[in-house]
């Protein structure tokens, strides 16, 4: 008889929302900021996809036409390479503008992304850029709270309360016909919402090889947002079944929310930078430098018999050797600073992500961003294939002027050395560069502790929720 | 003065006493009721505790950051002594130099041996609000290589903590200023219904809006004296800059004012505390979170930013360019390895080898191609920003960020300020070596002291105020809109 009573009780609920527009207003207006996002993102989406694609295609074939020289300046002025957008950025586009999308691969060291989109926006993007995630994660526990806040508290009020108990509803079937309401009112919202990002998923150029894997990715995706709206449910259940009034009820929840949502995350970044502290850029480069010059050193006294770079010691008919000692040397000194870098914002992430215990956002922020494929992680993937051309590119270089333009300066003088040019076959040798975006499955695996943390968050606040409704003032 | 009539002071009687003394009456009531009931202390103590944590923060970010350039600074003053040092030794001929790093020549000290940094210093309120200060740089390396290679660089931070943003006073005052305000205004005159007081006291000759704007004084008072009297505590000792901080402690009064009057005005609808509760938050939640979402969004779709990728492709291409127009020169003997006494200066004359020359006329002529696509940039980041400064009115959150921002010098407006500074330091930097390049002049000591050096022009005091004024007028004139719809609709408000 119990289980029958929750669509009862769930129809109840919307017919009191309907009644006091609330889902008119909040849930349309939440809905229109949603597809709102939605269109705004494909849109931006689709028109910076075409934009890295030209550029992708133009500046290969400006290294393959770059005429006849000397292997190094080809080098020097190097290549671009941009990162995919991947589809599910235009729901969460996370990281991206923080970042950069381009790395300018350069002769003798490692660049990092370059030309975040927040440095050409103004100040107003701290704010936050509207994209769906965004609004689930910020605002979505606000809807909860607005349709949830006097579920219970406003009954008890009104002495609704009593009558439901006295005609033989228990509290338990009380408490999951509300769920029940609430659940089925952010699903009224958030349906449309998903069906909008499939349809603009499906328009921003899927390939159809990367169709399955974004498929799994949003319905993961769905499973955690849907895993913190439940949560939220819950919470705001237990919160109004234990208040006395509706107004201390939603006094709590916004209190709640603001620091779990607002003040939370801030606090767990300063915390996260005091326990694994970021190098200023300064200090980064000056470190990296010295670690550099005295691995150059070494490097030049074994193979060329002099510590002295790109003095007179070693003559010039042996500079292709001397670039090639030169850019080995450098290879593991880059690696050691820059994974120290990442490793040290790796950890910096962790620790907001296990924050999530406390502010569930910061839990479902990395898994989104995870599976988005818009994290750190992806960005650091990035990264190293990038490095990982651009040293294809060096050995490349330093290799044929080692072969070539040694052997030049050795028939035509020693300062012939920069007279000896490589043409289109050399630049053709350089393989174009292609990224492949780790799969959903590899994902998946990183997003182990944040699916976790919602999880454990979902328990807790059902737990919480049973026992304020056990336990409710009379 | 002639003596009043029994028909005045039958009248003045009836009349009761002044506004003025009922205002202050009910100022000093209302101020004993929440401090005793501790409303006061919690707000003020919880703004207390908020502010301090935000002044730690943005306290340590700024002395970390300057120490940076203190350290940059110092660093160049030191490379600048040891090649002067190494040009005496070369002269005396104690020392033969490298081809690369050649005190004598013009070419080496242009780029790496010599490069200067020009530095952006960090005002008096930086710490009050971070702004963009943790991604645009506050320094740019400049030598004489194309921009390019520096211009594009960003500052170095995670970035999940700038997607995050700063516990800056700035967030503070922003975000939880309006909401502590909220929180002992929503029930003014609610609750004194509600308790049946109301009639009570307006049963006396107070009016009803002096009521209200005695309520609202008492409170403003204290959230701002909490507020200018931690900060001024914090701060002024350390950072100085008592003019610029009274202007800032204005930006936050008209703030809390228009808070206080929004506050006012949904007291003045008559409805019940809860009611008040829940439509000062929608507001809240509407100005503060989503409006400055949409206007952010809105601006970069109406000026959007040129895009970073064609920048990208489009400088290797003009480099390309370059390269290809001075084939000839980079193709040249290179004599610097193999005959070191090239390397040394004769006569004010040096050899600079034609590859270095090269690269200069190619920096010379992408800068030039450069400074087109760039000017695209900054055009349209001026059009955000002056879009933002005129539509900034449908969030007074967004307008108290702006406002703070440029008080606090790290808004987007001196940031683009000091790059277009550094281009010109960089075109004079250019210039002093382009004709000892170009003709082969050896650097000498009194060259290093008439180097080119950066100084930072800061834009004018009296700009600055033009544009605070504006953004306390985008404050202040919906606030009196605001307070007087209240007090008009405060004629029909229910007594019972």
């Amino acid at each position: 008889m119990n289980s029958l009573c929750l669509p009862l009780i769930a129809k109840r609920e919307f017919i009191e929302w309907r009644r006091d527009g609330r889902l008119l207003i909040a849930g349309g207006l939440s809905l229109i900021v949603m597809i709102a996002a939605v269109l705004v993102n494909v849109q931006r989406q689709v028109v910076a996809e075409g934009k890295r694609r030209a550029a992708e295609v133009l500046d290969y074939d400006s290294w393959l036409k770059q005429g006849n020289r000397h292997p190094h300046d080809a080098a020097h002025q190097g290549m671009y390479v941009f990162k995919p957008s991947p589809p599910l950025a235009l729901f969460d586009p996370g990281i991206t503008p923080f970042s950069g999308a381009s790395i300018w691969l350069q002769a003798h060291q490692q660049s990092e992304l370059r030309f975040r989109p927040a440095q050409d926006a103004t100040g107003l993007q701290r704010f936050g850029t509207l994209s769906v995630s965004w609004v689930l994660q910020v605002l979505g526990p606000l809807i909860v709270i607005i349709f949830g806040f006097n579920v219970f508290s406003g009954e008890r009020e009104q002495g609704t309360l009593r009558q439901t108990l006295s005609l033989g509803v228990s509290t338990r079937t009380l408490l999951w016909g509300k769920a029940l309401a609430l659940h089925g009112v952010m699903a009224l919202i958030l349906l449309p919402v998903l069906i909008a990002t499939t349809v603009a998923v499906l328009y921003a150029s899927v390939s159809a090889a990367a169709l399955s894997d974004t498929a799994l990715r949003l319905l993961l995706l769905s499973v955690g947002y849907a895993a913190y709206v439940s949560m939220m449910v819950f919470a705001v259940l237990a919160v109004s079944a234990r208040m006395p009034t509706a107004r201390a009820s939603l006094l709590v929840l916004l209190g709640l929310w603001f620091a779990s949502v607002m003040l939370a995350p801030r606090i767990a970044a300063d915390v996260a930078e005091y326990l694994d502290p970021s190098p200023s850029r300064v200090e980064f480069n000056s470190k990296m430098a010295s670690a550099l010059d005295a691995a150059y050193k070494r490097a030049w006294a074994k193979e060329l018999g002099s510590e002295k770079r790109w003095g007179g010691d070693v003559p010039l008919d042996r500079w292709g050797r001397a670039l090639q000692v030169d850019d080995h040397a450098g290879y593991t000194i880059m690696d050691q600073h820059f994974k120290r870098l990442w490793d040290t914002y790796e950890k910096q992430n962790r620790t907001q992500e296990w924050a999530g215990l406390l502010a569930p956002m910061l839990s479902l922020r990395a898994y989104s961003m995870i599976l988005a494929g818009t994290s750190f992680y992806d960005h650091r993937l990035f990264s190293h294939a990038a490095e990982r051309q651009r040293r294809v590119m060096q050995d490349i270089v330093s290799d044929d002027l080692v072969k070539n333009a040694d052997a030049h300066s050795h028939t035509h003088g020693e300062q012939a050395h920069f007279t000896y040019q490589a043409d289109a076959r050399l630049w053709a040798s350089v393989p174009r560069f292609s990224y492949q975006t780790p799969l959903a499955k590899e994902a998946l695996g990183r997003s182990v502790v944040g699916f976790a943390v919602l999880l454990t968050g979902l328990a807790l606040a059902i737990g919480a929720a049973l026992w304020a409704s056990a336990h409710r003032p009379e | 003065m002639p003596p009043l009539s029994t028909l005045d002071k039958l009248q003045r009687t009836l009349q009761g006493p002044g506004t003025g003394y009922l205002f202050t009456r009910v100022f000093l009531n209302e101020g004993r009721i929440l401090l005793a009931d501790r409303t006061l202390w919690l707000a003020c103590g919880l703004l207390f505790l908020f502010l301090g944590y935000s002044l730690y923060v943005g306290l340590s970010q700024v002395r970390a950051r300057e120490a940076v350039l203190q350290g940059i600074t110092l660093r160049d003053a030191e490379k600048a002594d040891k090649s002067i040092t190494q040009l005496r030794r070369i002269l005396a001929g104690h020392e033969t130099p490298d081809p690369f790093s050649n005190p004598a020549d013009p070419a080496s000290v242009a780029s790496g041996l010599g490069a200067r940094h020009a530095v952006l210093p960090y005002l008096a309120l930086a710490p009050l609000a971070l702004g963009q200060s943790d991604m645009a740089p506050n320094y740019y390396r400049v030598t004489n290589r194309n921009k390019s290679t520096f211009l594009y660089d960003g500052e170095m931070d995670n970035p999940w903590n700038l997607m995050t943003g700063h516990f800056d006073t700035a967030f503070v005052v922003i975000y939880l200023l309006p909401l502590l305000i909220l929180g002992v205004s929503y029930n003014m005159l609610s609750a004194e219904r509600e308790r049946g007081t109301l009639r009570l006291l307006l049963s006396h000759s107070l009016g009803i809006g002096t009521l209200l704007l005695a309520k609202t004084a008492v409170r403003a008072l204290a959230v701002l004296t909490t507020t200018g009297a931690t900060v001024a505590a914090v701060l002024l000792p350390e950072r100085g800059g008592s003019l610029e901080y009274l202007f800032w402690l204005g930006m936050i009064a008209a703030y809390a004012v228009f808070w206080f009057a929004v506050a006012a005005a949904v007291n003045a609808l008559g409805k019940a505390s809860a009611t008040n509760a829940f439509a000062l938050i929608v507001v809240w939640v509407t100005l503060v979170i989503l409006a400055p979402v949409l206007l952010n969004l809105a601006v970069s779709q109406a000026y959007p930013a040129p895009s970073r990728t064609e920048l990208a492709t489009r400088s290797r291409l003009i480099t390309i360019g370059g390269l290809n127009r001075f084939a000839d020169l980079l193709a040249t003997d290179y004599r610097h390895v193999g005959k070191p006494q090239v390397l040394l200066p004769k006569d004010g004359k040096i050899e600079v080898a034609e590859r270095r020359k090269a690269h200069l006329l190619i920096a010379r002529q992408v800068d030039a191609e450069l400074d087109t696509l760039l000017a695209a940039f900054e055009k349209q980041l001026l059009a955000q920003q002056q879009f933002i400064e005129r539509f900034s009115l449908i969030s007074p959150a967004a307008v108290i960020h702006e406002g703070m921002s440029a008080l606090a010098g790290t808004g987007s407006r001196r940031y683009t300020q000091f790059t277009q500074q550094v281009s010109t330091y960089h075109m004079d930097w250019k210039a002093f070596f382009e004709v000892r390049i170009l003709n082969g002049i050896a650097m000498t000591e009194p060259d290093f002291a008439r180097l080119p050096k950066f100084s930072w022009l800061e834009q004018p005091a009296t700009a600055l105020r033009g544009q605070l004024a504006g953004y306390a007028l985008q404050l202040l004139v919906p606030s009196l809109l605001l307070g007087l719809w209240a007090r008009r609709r405060l004629r029909r408000y229910p007594m019972v």
